[in-house]
């Protein structure tokens, strides 16, 4: 038997010995995915396929770092005085992948698709204020608005990555497979190089790249669902920059070769109160609820301080819109029980809040199952809640049936979600009253108004004080308990430099300035 | 010998049959739905083009109706998360849930039954001892724990094999890197399979020792290393085959687990993606795929078992 363990231990150090060391020495960037990506920016679902697609796919801006729109396949632009069009300049000289040239066809094609719900598009809300894109010449494009709408250059430097007219011409998008799978062709500084389904996708340098010249030859996006094993990844070496939760921070903090970097970005977390309940129905209860929560205690605790403190739902990455002039919320217990007792609830004798009618302030909190980060602010929320005799229960679902079953029908009273936004102020669709992504029921006729201003507004100091007004009415009418705005917690390779300071998605909008040290 | 295969192949159908309707069901009566509609930036009118450009508009019973009607013409549909054929995008990972599975079991008898016989020569003995401890830590400690802890150890620590993937990527594939890959994955997901063997060959291997054919063998003055393999071995393995037979639901079972672990691009994967995402078709490929192997496996085994054995073969 001996032998046979003896056996056993010579192959496997044989094997490990042919090995040389797992770091890479080649100029190849290591990115990890969860599942196989559809290579279609307009039809992709899911946030796997956003990555790849950004890289692929430029669209006609990009966000800078200050999350402003800068030139990308569009050089200029100008809105016309009644905000109803805009036209844009395209950049000369960019080719396809395929190495046929990028013209307005292209960009009128693909507005054609995005605004056809037919072709499978996913983007049509965020266009939804676009009539049509016009061919001017063959590299101006005119857009055609229904109404002056502001958001459209973010939305632009969003997820709207152009698609080549001359390839998917005729097909239905859904059913281009061979481009959606294996075959995509784009203008960005990478293009596609080989797909292993279920295990990687491989970009190559573009050689005739509009832009700076990329910094790493090769994009490996490796398919790695699992997030312990993309920590492990990360320590062995075989990959260069993952996010990570703040759960995740023990297994990364002082491990040679591994820096952290954090970037603001733009979303909301929050409980969302069913405003259609008659619990959840006066602004007075959901504010008063609002300073009940300990939120520096869930930075802290939850977040290892990898989050800032929130006044409304416009988040502090969106600098030129966050009112900084007000302190956040603060956390005042008393004055939550002074102000539900103006509502109506007081303190029975087990300390449980009660209203004139007896009954309990009770409620469930839904929230997704599996999320450390939203499950411990779950519990935050429950326990300070708890604290001042409003009984929270925790119902922990997966996150397709908590958003199908419970969010989308309105049978919830509470529910701890997030907001993830594109980087423009613009909430007209989650809190202007009836609106679709309006879950919370929340209706303010003020706030309606300050919303559809807003988003028509293009002058940026008029829309900073529209923006502002709506922050100071939110602090009177919060439509939802805001809990903090999260950072980004990126951990990365030491050797990786050039990495923009912004979130992952939007950094992967400027692909080509990642590079390694020499 | 046609008429019992005609019959058996008769009897896959139904069970193939009865599993989808049972698949499609229980896919239709679980909370949430398709992940491509749990967008809550969706709005109604995008929602409702999506349920009908993938039929999910319709009642259920048309649902099944009309993908049975496709599938009896080999159309399994495709895939809502993949957008492509649901075939096509399992022949593209059913080979490494092989590769992987295959070894594993390899491994699991390679290793069990040798160490199981072994253990049982020298009752009591320290080696005894220490194999029938390691198999049941073996036993004890979950799948996706072991892989994590053995990535720790043999990725991160000694960066001797990689922490994951099936080859390197980018790199020309030779046969010593995919070793190097399929080593880790493979040995977590025998270890639990291994066990079971080892404790099972053991016991049997006892049993056969207590019995008269060894006392004469061994009187025969026939060395105790020859009596143990090829007269204990032949006897015990018989008890232990129907054990082997359980390894196969583990292995596909296990292979989930330590797919998502070890990031290895499988089938297994692949449909733990699938059930979470409520990709129907998708779903319902795995399942009829998974359970035509197993139809398939019983109808070899029972077919094997009658040439082999006379006396199934008189009746």
């Amino acid at each position: 038997m001996s032998c046979c363990v003896k056996w056993m231990c010579v192959s496997l150090c044989v094997v490990t010995a042919c090995s040389g060391g797992a770091a890479h020495s080649d100029n190849t960037l290591r990115l990890p995915l969860i599942n196989d990506p559809i290579f279609n920016p307009v039809i992709a679902p899911d946030i796997g396929s956003v990555m790849v697609n950004k890289v692929l796919f430029p669209g006609l801006v990009r966000p800078d770092e200050a999350l402003r729109p800068v030139p990308d396949l569009a050089v200029s632009w100008h809105a016309a005085a009644d905000g109803l069009s805009w036209t844009f300049a395209l950049r000369a000289g960019v080719t396809w992948h395929d190495g046929a040239t990028f013209t307005a066809r292209d960009v009128k094609y693909t507005f054609d698709q995005i605004l056809d719900l037919a072709s499978g598009s996913r983007l049509r809300s965020d266009f939804a204020a676009v009539v049509g894109v016009d061919i001017v010449d063959s590299l101006t494009v005119r857009f055609r608005l229904k109404a002056p709408f502001a958001p459209l250059l973010p939305l632009l430097g969003y997820n709207a990555g152009i698609l080549p007219e001359h390839i998917l011409k005729g097909t239905k998008l859904t059913d281009a497979v061979a481009f959606n799978r294996t075959s995509p062709v784009g203008t960005g500084p990478f293009r596609i190089e080989r797909v292993a389904p279920g295990s990687s996708v491989t970009l190559v340098r573009n050689a005739r790249y509009y832009g700076a010249t990329p910094g790493v030859e090769r994009i490996v996006f490796k398919i790695v669902p699992d997030i312990n094993a993309q920590v492990a990844q990360l320590r062995a070496g075989e990959l260069d920059l993952i996010t990570i939760e703040p759960a995740n921070l023990g297994s990364v903090q002082g491990v040679a070769g591994v820096r952290l970097l954090q970037v603001p970005v733009v979303q909301h977390w929050y409980v969302g109160f069913n405003a259609s309940t008659p619990m959840f129905a006066s602004p007075l209860v959901r504010r008063a609820l609002g300073y009940a929560i300990n939120r520096p205690a869930i930075v802290r605790g939850v977040l290892k301080g990898y989050g800032d403190l929130p006044g409304g739902t416009i988040p502090v990455a969106l600098r030129d819109y966050y009112d900084s002039s007000a302190a956040p919320i603060p956390y005042a217990p008393d004055s939550t029980r002074r102000l539900l007792a103006s509502a109506g609830w007081n303190a029975g004798p087990d300390g449980t809040l009660r209203n004139g009618r007896g009954e309990p302030f009770a409620f469930d909190l839904l929230v997704d199952k599996g999320n450390p980060t939203r499950e411990q602010s779950a519990l935050a929320v429950q326990q300070d809640l708890g604290r001042i005799g409003v009984k929270v229960s925790i119902r922990a679902m997966e996150f397709a049936a908590l958003v199908r079953d419970r969010v989308l029908p309105g049978t919830y009273a509470a529910v701890l979600i997030w907001w993830t936004t594109p980087p423009d102020p613009d909430q007209f669709s989650f809190y202007v009253t009836s609106q679709d992504n309006n879950h919370v029921k929340w209706s303010n006729r003020t706030a309606d108004s300050l919303l559809a201003l807003g988003r028509a507004t293009t002058d940026t100091g008029q829309r900073h004080e529209i923006y502002r007004a709506f922050q100071q009415l939110e602090r009177e009418d919060p439509p939802v308990l805001v809990l903090f705005y999260p950072r980004e917690i990126q951990a990365v390779s030491t050797r990786l430099h050039g990495i923009p300071n912004l979130g992952i998605r939007d950094a992967l909008r400027h692909s080509e300035r990642f590079r390694f040290a020499k | 010998m046609i008429l019992f295969l005609v019959r058996r192949l008769g009897h896959g159908l139904f069970v193939l049959l009865l599993v989808s309707t049972v698949t499609f069901a229980s896919m239709m009566a679980a909370p949430g739905g398709p992940s491509l509609l749990a967008d809550p930036k969706l709005s109604v009118t995008e929602r409702a083009a999506i349920e009908t450009r993938l039929g999910l508009d319709q009642p259920a019973t048309v649902q099944y109706t009309r993908w049975l009607g496709r599938a009896v013409r080999g159309d399994l549909g495709a895939s809502f998360l993949y957008q492509t054929s649901s075939l096509a995008t399992i022949s593209a990972r059913l080979p490494q849930t092989l590769l992987l599975a295959g070894t594993a079991l390899l491994l699991t008898l390679g290793v069990g039954i040798p160490l199981g016989i072994s253990a049982a020569a020298r009752p009591g003995s320290f080696w005894d001892r220490f194999v029938t401890l390691s198999s049941g830590i073996a036993l004890a400690v979950p799948a996706f724990w072991l892989g994590l802890m053995s990535i720790l150890v043999f990725a991160v620590w000694a960066r001797a094999l990689p922490a994951g993937g099936a080859v390197t990527e980018g790199d020309v594939v030779g046969l010593a890197d995919r070793v190097r890959h399929l080593l880790l994955p493979a040995l977590v997901l025998a270890a639990a399979g291994c066990a079971e063997v080892v404790r099972y060959t053991r016991s049997a291997a006892r049993t056969t020792l207590a019995l008269p054919f060894i006392q004469a063998a061994r009187a025969r003055g026939i060395s105790s290393r020859r009596v143990m393999w090829r007269h204990v071995l032949p006897h015990a393995l018989l008890s232990v085959v129907n054990v082997i037979g359980l390894q196969l639901p583990r292995l596909v079972g296990g292979a989930a687990i330590t797919e998502t672990v070890f990031s290895w691009p499988g089938m297994g994967r692949l449909g733990v993606e699938a059930a979470l995402g409520r990709d129907y078709p998708l779903v319902m490929a795995v399942t009829l795929v998974v359970s035509a192997g197993v139809v398939i496996a019983s109808i070899v085994a029972d077919v094997t078992q009658l040439l082999m054995d006379p006396r199934i073969r008189a009746t």
